[in-house]
């Protein structure tokens, strides 16, 4: 069982170093591989210095890209899980091990939840979350508590499916569409971290654009796709 | 409006999302770019569905003609769009020439590196370093 923990970077000189140390000192058994996503500051450049594992991307291609990119790695490697994990310190490595035993009971994607147990907060982000989770509702009749997180862990399948195809970005649309063919979901209680340093990429224009693209993809584009499965070796 | 115009707009309408719709169904088009266009078609149905929104906003700025207004909206928003695709071409295009930049120089500086090696352990290994490569 091997397990790969993909770690997409974007201007993280200020987190990444704080965040892979964290994961090598206490969680060693877990396989990592930060994906530079031709940041423009020096995140390549103290990755190579402290000998981490690094895929370089010369261009900027956006989270989807290079977490995809991350993926393709699983794939080639013949990893049998992949999980996404943030590089501003937001996700904690201790509960990737509940949700790789999660995972293993046979769910296809894990989704590191904040809200199983736990309460939404009332708050704007919180109301496009639970916007995203009706619209997800609506259209698979399941309930996802934390459509928004980032913290997703994949399986075999899903790792080929998602490095393999186009519109598969690691979005609430994709997770709606694929509960809608039929895969299995699990969502796991985790807690995360206030972003320490550096500048969440998420502004006001954005995150309106975001919901915009979220709901009208996941009301009415989703219900149009055909699926391309992959067949795992 | 006249009842053609009116029927003209819906079936043209109607086409393009279908045609969007299937393009994204084949996987051979983001959903990124797919959502402006889906939009554009959705304000034209509702223009050719509920046409006393364009006799209302045609009276509102004092045109004259509902069809000029059209023009007039569509061919602004067609502008802007073009205006940010041509910077989306440019940002693209610089994209592709850092790529190939980045590498022509990586298979150079291997080579260079190759060449080192050999320089290094002697022309003996010349054939094993060939199978590497």
């Amino acid at each position: 069982m091997k397990c790969l923990v993909i770690v997409p970077a974007y201007n993280e000189e200020e987190n990444i170093v704080r965040v892979i140390e964290n994961l090598k000192k206490n969680y060693p058994t877990y396989d990592y591989v930060v994906i530079n996503d031709g940041s423009s500051d020096n995140t390549a450049g103290l990755c190579r210095r402290m000998d981490y594992e690094l895929i370089d991307l010369p261009v900027n291609l956006g989270l989807a890209g290079a977490f995809q990119t991350g993926l393709k790695y699983a794939y080639r490697q013949g990893y049998d899980y992949a999980i996404q994990f943030d590089a501003d310190g937001q996700h904690r490595p201790e509960f990737i091990g509940a949700m790789l035993d999660k995972i293993q009971e046979g769910y296809d994607i894990v989704i590191g939840s904040r809200f199983v147990t736990k309460k939404k907060p009332h708050s704007l982000r919180m109301l496009g979350s639970n916007l995203i989770s009706i619209a997800t509702r609506i259209t698979t009749g399941r309930r996802v508590k934390d459509p928004t997180s980032g913290m997703r862990m994949f399986n075999k399948k899903m790792i080929a499916e998602f490095a393999l195809n186009l519109n598969y970005g690691p979005e609430p649309d994709t997770i709606s569409y694929l509960l809608k063919q039929g895969a299995t979901i699990a969502e796991v209680q985790v807690e995360m971290d206030e972003r320490v340093a550096g500048e969440s990429y998420l502004n006001l224009s954005r995150s309106v654009m975001y919901m915009m693209r979220m709901l009208l993809s996941i009301l009415f584009i989703q219900n149009f796709r055909k699926r391309r499965e992959v067949k795992v070796r | 409006m006249t009842p053609i115009f009116r029927i003209l707009l819906i079936v043209v309408s109607l086409f393009t999302t279908y045609y969007i719709l299937k393009r994204i169904r084949q996987s051979k088009l983001q959903i990124e770019y797919a959502i402006f266009w889906i939009l554009f078609s959705g304000v034209l149905i509702v223009f050719s569905l509920f046409p006393w929104l364009v006799s209302l906003f045609t009276r509102m700025i004092g045109m004259q003609l509902p069809v000029n207004f059209i023009f007039l909206l569509f061919i602004f928003v067609l502008m802007v769009k073009l205006f940010f695709m041509t910077i989306e071409l440019s940002t693209l295009e610089n994209k592709v020439k850092d790529l190939t930049q980045e590498l022509a120089l990586e298979e150079k500086e291997r080579r260079d590196e190759q060449k080192r090696l050999l320089e290094e352990t002697g022309p003996a290994k010349d054939t094993e370093a060939e199978v590497i490569d």
